[in-house]
C-alpha cells in the first residue's frame, strides 16, 4: 500500500514538474515585465529598464534558458520561487495565501464529493419519484448557471438573510475580520469567513457528482450481485449501499482527481466575488502586472492540489476495488 | 457508447459503403424517426425554441433600438429600465439593451465555433488514436490526461491575457485547450469501432489510414459528435464568461455576457439590472443548449431509455 502510493506520488511530482517549467516558459513568452514601466514618469530607456529587472532575474537580455537555469536551481536548492518584477519576495506572498486556498478547495471539493454521492444513492434508489425528479431539475439549473452568477445569487441571499432574518454570521467579504484577538475567536471567526465561499464552490461541484453518480448507481443498481446480496438478506437500501454504490463509486474517485482543476477555477472566481486574498486572487494580479513567477509559482500550486486529490482518490481506489492489487 | 449502431442499422448488409450512400430511402426515414423521438421530448423543443429567439435577438435585436453598444449616454448614468434605455444604462452611460445585443451575439459566435473547431479537432485526434492503437495510442492518451490535469485554465488566462481583448483569438485559445475531455470519450467510442468488419474491410481493400479515419470510423460517430456540439456550446459558453468576468476574455471596448457580468457583479445591491439581464441571458442560452444536447442524445440514441420509451417508463 505504501510502495503503491509513493510509486503514485512519484509519477504525480513528475508531473507538477513537466506543468511548472512548462508554465515557466509560457509566463516568460507571455508576459512581458518591461511594459509595467512604460506608464512611469520620467521615462526610462530600455537599458534601464533591463537594469531595473535584472536583479530580479527578469531582464530580457538574459537568455530564457538561463533565466529558466537560474529560477530553477534556486527553486530546488532554496524553495525560492522569485521575486515579482518590483522586488516582492513569491515565498512571502504565497505561504498565507496558499493556505486559506487550500482550505477553500479542499473543503469544498470533500463537501462537493460527499454531498454528491449522498444525494445520488438517495435518488438513485428512487428513481423517478418526486425526490429524484426535483433534485434532477435543480441540479441540472445549478450544472447551467456560471460560477460567478452563482456566487453573485450566494452573496446576495446572505445579504437579505443579514437584513431580514437578523443573522450576523454571514460575511460576504474578506477571509477575517481586523481587530480579532486570542486563538479561539481567530478560528471562529475564520470558519464564519468561510461559510458563503465554501458554500457557493460547493454548489458548483456537487453537481457532477450528483449527475454521474446517480447514473453510474443506476447501472449498477439492478445488477445481479446487488439482487443477490439482497437475497442474502440484507435489505434494500444496506445491499445499494455495501455492493451496487462500492462498485459504482471507483469511477467517481478516479474523477477527483479531474474535477480539482475546475474547482480551482471556481475558487479563483470565488475569491474575487468574496474580496479573498488567496491563490485565486493573487493569479489574477500577477497576470495583470505581468509577475512571471508569481504566476509560475500558482500554476504549481493548482498543480500540487491537483496530485493531492490524485493520491487521495488512487488510495481510495485500492479500498474500493478488489481487483486493483498492491503488496 | 452504442452511438454508432444507429448508422449500422441504416447501412445494412453493406458495411463497407462510403457513407454517402447511404442518403438513400432508408436514411431518410431514419431522419424521420429522429425527428419524432426529438419532439416527443418536450424540453428539448422549448430549447430549440428558446435557443432560436436568443439567435434572432442577437442578430435583429439592434433593429428596435436608436442606440449602439459603444455609445455613451452621459445624461443617463447608471439609469434603471425606462422608456429610452430598456435594459437601463451601465456606469459609462452605455445602453444595457444594445451591449446585452451584441454581447450575445459575441458569446454565441465564440461558443458555437468554439464547439465545432473542438469536435473536430477532437473527433481527429480521438479516432486517430484508437485507429493506430499502440505507441501512438499511448502517447496520445498521455497526452490528453496531461493535458486534463494540468490547470489549464491558468494557462488560459495567462495566454488569452496577452493575446486577446480580440475576440477572434481567444476561440483559437479555448479551441487549444478545450478538446481533451471530448477526444478522450470519441476515443473510448472508437476503440471498439476499429475492430468493426467494415473497418477490416475496407483495409484490405488497401484503402488508406486517414481515409478509413474520415470516411468510416468518424461518420459512424454522428450522433455522439452532434451530442458533444451541443454540450460543448454550454461548456464554451461557461468559460467564456468566467474568463471573461477575471478580465482575461473578451476585453473592453469590446462586449461579451461575460464582461457585462464582471460589470454588473460590483452593483449588484445598487444597480442589480446590469447584473440581472446578462445573467439571464447567458442561463437561457446554457439552459436551452442542455435541453437540447439531452434530446437530442434521447433521439438520436437507440438505446437511450427515456426518448425510445416516450414516456413508457
Amino acid at each position: 500500500m505504501v510502495r503503491h502510493v509513493i510509486r503514485k506520488a512519484a509519477g504525480w511530482l513528475l508531473m507538477i514538474a513537466v506543468a511548472t517549467n512548462a508554465t515557466y516558459f509560457l509566463a516568460s513568452w507571455f508576459l512581458d515585465p518591461r511594459s509595467n514601466f512604460k506608464e512611469l514618469r520620467p521615462v526610462r530607456s530600455e537599458a534601464q529598464i533591463d537594469r531595473a529587472l535584472a536583479p530580479y532575474n527578469l531582464s530580457p537580455q538574459e537568455p530564457l534558458v538561463h533565466r529558466w537555469w537560474d529560477w530553477f536551481t534556486s527553486v530546488v536548492l532554496h524553495f525560492d520561487w522569485g521575486r515579482s518584477p518590483t522586488g516582492v519576495s513569491v515565498n512571502g506572498e504565497i505561504g498565507y495565501r496558499a493556505l486559506i486556498s487550500g482550505e477553500l478547495v479542499i473543503i469544498a471539493t470533500v463537501l462537493s464529493a460527499v454531498i454528491g454521492v449522498t444525494l445520488a444513492v438517495f435518488t438513485a434508489s428512487r428513481q423517478y419519484g418526486w425526490a429524484d425528479r426535483i433534485s434532477q431539475a435543480v441540479s441540472i439549473a445549478v450544472f447551467n448557471i456560471p460560477t460567478s452568477v452563482a456566487a453573485l445569487a450566494v452573496v446576495f441571499v446572505a445579504i437579505w438573510l443579514n437584513q431580514n432574518a437578523g443573522l450576523h454570521f454571514l460575511y460576504v467579504a474578506g477571509e477575517n475580520s481586523p481587530g480579532v484577538e486570542g486563538l479561539f475567536p481567530t478560528i471562529g471567526d475564520r470558519l464564519l469567513h468561510l461559510i458563503l465561499p465554501t458554500l457557493s464552490l460547493t454548489l458548483m461541484g456537487y453537481v457532477g457528482y450528483h449527475l454521474t453518480q446517480r447514473s453510474l448507481l443506476l447501472d449498477t443498481i439492478n445488477a445481479d450481485f446487488v439482487r443477490t446480496a439482497q437475497a442474502t438478506g440484507l435489505t434494500r437500501s444496506r445491499a445499494i449501499r455495501r455492493h451496487a454504490l462500492r462498485a459504482a463509486l471507483i469511477p467517481t474517485a478516479t474523477s477527483v482527481a479531474f474535477s480539482i482543476p475546475a474547482m480551482f477555477t471556481g475558487a479563483v472566481i470565488t475569491e474575487t466575488i468574496f474580496g479573498w486574498n488567496g491563490m485565486g486572487r493573487y493569479f489574477i494580479q500577477t497576470i495583470a502586472k505581468n509577475d512571471v513567477h508569481g504566476t509560475v509559482a500558482t500554476a504549481a500550486f493548482a498543480a500540487t492540489l491537483t496530485a493531492i486529490g490524485a493520491i487521495l482518490a488512487d488510495v481510495a481506489t485500492v479500498f474500493l476495488d478488489p481487483r486493483v492489487r498492491v503488496n | 457508447m452504442a452511438a454508432h449502431m444507429t448508422n449500422d442499422t441504416a447501412s445494412g448488409a453493406t458495411p463497407a459503403d462510403p457513407p454517402a450512400r447511404q442518403a438513400d430511402a432508408p436514411h431518410l426515414g431514419l431522419g424521420r424517426l429522429y425527428l419524432r423521438r426529438f419532439l416527443r421530448n418536450r424540453l428539448a423543443v422549448v430549447g430549440v425554441v428558446i435557443f432560436v429567439l436568443l439567435v434572432l435577438f442577437s442578430l435583429f435585436g439592434g433593429v428596435f433600438t436608436s442606440h449602439a453598444y459603444s455609445d455613451a449616454d452621459f445624461a443617463a448614468l447608471t439609469q434603471p429600465p425606462s422608456a429610452t434605455h430598456w435594459f437601463g444604462t451601465n456606469q459609462g452611460g452605455n445602453d444595457v439593451y444594445a451591449s446585452a445585443v451584441h454581447g450575445l451575439q459575441r458569446s454565441l459566435a465564440i461558443a458555437v465555433s468554439v464547439s465545432a473547431l473542438t469536435i473536430v479537432v477532437a473527433a481527429v485526434i480521438g479516432a486517430s488514436a484508437a485507429y493506430f492503437g499502440g505507441r501512438v495510442e499511448k502517447v496520445t492518451l498521455a497526452v490528453i490526461h496531461f493535458l486534463l490535469v494540468v490547470p489549464s485554465f491558468l494557462i488560459l488566462a495567462l495566454v488569452s491575457h496577452r493575446l486577446a481583448g480580440d475576440w477572434r483569438v481567444l476561440i483559437v485559445v479555448l479551441t487549444v485547450f478545450g478538446w481533451m475531455s471530448t477526444a478522450r470519450v470519441i476515443w473510448s467510442v472508437s476503440t471498439s469501432l476499429r475492430e468493426r468488419d467494415y473497418v477490416t474491410a475496407a483495409e484490405f481493400m488497401g484503402i488508406s489510414a486517414p481515409r478509413i479515419i474520415l470516411r468510416h470510423i468518424i461518420p459512424n460517430l454522428g450522433s455522439l459528435l452532434i451530442v458533444n456540439l451541443t454540450l460543448g456550446v454550454v461548456a464554451t459558453v461557461l468559460s467564456e464568461t468566467a474568463l471573461s468576468f477575471l478580465g482575461f476574455g473578451v476585453q473592453t471596448p469590446d462586449v461579451s455576457l461575460g464582461t457585462m457580468l464582471a460589470d454588473g457583479a460590483s452593483t449588484v445591491t445598487s444597480a442589480p439590472w446590469l447584473f440581472a439581464f446578462p445573467a439571464g441571458l447567458v442561463v437561457l442560452l446554457t439552459m436551452s443548449m442542455t435541453f437540447v444536447g439531452d434530446g437530442l442524445r434521447d433521439a438520436l440514441d437507440p438505446t437511450s431509455v427515456t426518448g425510445a420509451a416516450g414516456g413508457r417508463r
